[in-house]
């Protein structure tokens, strides 16, 4: 009997296990590592990402995908970032541009995500596009864009610099406390949206049609669910999440180019998979996601604090995303 | 069963993450020989640019016995870059040699170090002149772009001075293609406004047939190259690159054309002197290149942040390098052709 309850709670807790043994074990390598700045550290450097990962999510549990996430955070990087200039610095990407109260650039950039997200979700729902193929295109596409904004007169693809200290503060390196005991605004930023994701997919209407449709988008059709509108309003909400993310990465960097993001969706989807995320569609949870997102930060930071070159860590990342996949199939075909 | 699929899972990553440590054990104690050896940590751009690779070799071999370097990849990510400039500064490392992804990033970079009170020795791209006056423990290392630009528009008009045949429609004008870096990276734009200049200076008239951004890379080099071909064939009479990677690249599609059999012949010139370069230089299908100098650059750099590290004066002594205006260390370009090519490799 104990065995059978160990099995299954390893089983179930599987994820936050491989988190504890990496986290275990870079701190008996190298003690240093333990301490209230690393963690600092991590959570800072898994607040956005978490913010993009909960986005990609949202599509994962679809039974969709997202390639263009990583490109929305870029586009709207720097969309947020050419309003958010120092009135006397230099070179202005808009140099008549007055100070605007700050949340105008920032929802203007968060209206850009959800609108590119519900393009995605109009291709997805309505023209019947497989996800795979929609998100490739508007990836493609939205760096296009992105580019041709950045490249106009006066700024011409220089990188966008000199952001107001208020925004970066804020949305970047701030932190409420002092010292060892700060908490930076971006980690509670991260939290907030984590427990609204949570309550949305938990609690909402939205959230038990997500995972119907997920689950089995004809018997969710069948059962009265409004898959198109729910697959819009899905794609739209996690646009909005990279726009998010977009913003915050401007400011945490003090910049952006047209380059920022670039890949980051195989990131969030990695994150999302290793996370519990099942690819087929139905299954994942936010606790889930958020251990999946720390399980690569951990491995990026804690990996090169006690020195591991960056080719290992490659290879220690792609093997750890093949093996969680590969669990997770285990633990869905056993189920069958 | 179940259980036994996740004890091996944990049990391989746990060995995976030793076999790393034990790998990046190994290269830290080569590095140092003392424990009063400064720590340095070292952000470059990213791992698979050409030339950061060799002023990244040249900093790992030039910091034996000075300093501890700890060299991280920032995958031509900002953010990547902060991440581990953030960790360095965790783990108290005494002096950061930083390569910028964009260089208006430097500013934060800047604001966080003196914060810690680390210095920074930012490397191969310059930081604005405004960021460098934020704190004196700044310094960068780099070269003049616009050096290598002249340079390398040298190169052309000594062999359109020395080959008549070279204008190839007898126009006495200088059709030229150029395939440039990165839009907005500094070199880039500066690489490609003076070596036209240099050209133009020596009273050489010139008529841009086309020019097209390559991103620094071979494969669009040729990409683009066959391109102008298709669209300009003989027209063509130089193909000047902002690097060498572009210059090989375009290279590549000047030899599937026909070009450096019998007497089809092109001049390219690329900048960077990298290996690749030197050998197409001594097969004669590349007419000349530019040093930047990466040996110096790393060594200049290291230097710097170990004195840095140590609180030691800086000084053109103790440095080994010109310090202009108190933050700059220039490392001066040499024009490379088939003559000389030997001496740099």
């Amino acid at each position: 009997m104990n065995t059978k309850k160990l099995q299954s709670f390893v089983s179930e807790n599987a994820i936050y296990i491989v988190l504890a043994v990496l986290l275990v074990g870079i701190a008996v390598y190298e003690p240093s590592f333990i301490g209230l700045n690393t963690l600092r550290d991590i959570l800072i450097q898994s607040s956005t990402r978490v913010i993009i990962a909960l986005g990609v999510a949202f599509i994962l549990i679809t039974g969709g995908t997202d390639l263009s996430a990583g490109r929305m955070v870029g586009l709207t990087a720097v969309v947020s970032a050419s309003m958010l200039q120092e009135v006397d610095y230099a070179r202005r990407f808009f140099p008549n541009l007055p100070e605007l109260p700050m949340f105008i650039p920032v929802l203007i950039a968060i209206a850009v995500g959800l609108l590119f997200g519900l393009i995605n979700g109009v291709i997805v729902a309505k023209f019947k596009v497989p996800p795979f193929i929609a998100t490739l295109g508007t990836m493609v596409a939205i760096y296009g864009i992105n580019s041709l904004y950045f490249d106009t007169d006066p700024n011409q693809s220089q990188p966008i610099g000199g952001l107001r200290g208020d925004f970066t503060n804020l949305l970047g390196s701030g932190s409420i406390g002092k010292g060892d005991f700060s908490i930076p605004y971006i980690v509670i930023i991260a939290i907030v949206v984590c427990a609204i994701v949570w309550v949305m997919f938990n609690k909402t209407r939205l959230g038990k049609n997500m995972y119907a449709i997920g689950g089995n988008e004809q018997a969710a059709k069948v059962s009265g669910i409004n898959v198109s509108k729910n697959l819009i309003l899905i794609y739209s909400i996690a646009g909005a999440l990279y726009g998010l993310a977009g913003v915050m990465e401007a400011a945490r960097t003090g910049g952006a180019t047209n380059n920022y993001g670039n890949m980051y969706e195989l990131d969030a989807i990695a994150a999302c998979v290793v996370g519990g995320v099942s690819t087929t569609g139905g299954i994942g949870t936010v606790p889930g996601i958020m251990a999946g997102v720390l399980i690569f930060t951990v491995i990026n930071y804690g990996l090169t604090f006690v020195g591991v070159g960056p080719y290992w860590q490659q290879i220690i990342k792609g093997a750890i995303i093949v093996a969680a996949v590969a669990f997770d199939m285990r633990k869905y075909a056993s189920k069958k | 069963m179940k259980k036994l699929t996740t004890v091996m899972l944990a049990a391989a990553m746990l060995g995976a993450t030793m076999v790393g440590c034990s790998n990046g054990g190994d290269k830290e104690s080569s590095g140092g020989n003392g424990g009063s050896t400064p720590s340095v940590g070292v952000a470059i751009y990213k791992f698979d640019d050409t030339f950061m690779t060799g002023v990244r070799n040249s900093i790992e071999k030039n910091a034996d016995g000075i300093a501890k370097v700890d060299v991280v990849d920032s995958q031509n990510s900002q953010p990547t870059q902060n991440d581990k400039i953030d960790l360095f500064l965790t783990k108290k490392t005494n002096a950061l040699i930083v390569n910028p992804v964009d260089r208006t990033a430097a500013g934060v970079i800047i604001d966080k170090a003196q914060a810690k009170d680390t210095p920074v020795v930012f490397l191969n791209r310059e930081p604005l002149p405004e960021d460098m006056k934020k704190w004196d423990k700044v310094y960068y290392v780099g070269a003049k772009a616009e050096e290598s630009g002249t340079l390398s528009g040298q190169i052309v008009v000594d062999y359109w001075k020395a080959n008549p045949e070279a204008d190839k429609n007898g126009d006495g004008v200088l059709q030229y293609v150029m395939l440039k870096g990165e839009p907005g990276h500094q070199d880039a734009e500066l690489r490609t406004q003076y070596s036209i200049q240099a050209i133009e200076e020596a009273g050489i008239k010139v008529e841009k047939v086309a020019e097209d951004t390559a991103m620094w890379d071979r494969v669009k080099g040729q990409e683009k190259m066959a391109a102008f071909l298709a669209a300009n064939g003989d027209k063509i009479e130089a193909v000047l690159a902002n690097n060498d990677d572009m210059a090989l690249g375009a290279i590549e599609a000047l030899k599937a054309a026909g070009y450096f059999t019998g007497d089809k012949y092109m001049p390219v010139v690329g900048v960077d002197a990298t290996a690749p370069a030197l050998q197409a230089l001594e097969q004669g299908t590349m007419l000349g290149t530019v040093l930047n100098d990466a040996e110096n650059q790393g060594k200049a750099a290291v230097t710097l942040a170990s004195l840095l590290a140590k609180g030691e004066a800086i000084s053109k002594d103790s440095v080994g390098f010109e310090i202009t205006d108190n933050q700059y260390v220039w490392i001066p370009y040499q024009k490379v052709t088939k003559d000389n090519a030997a001496d740099f490799k």
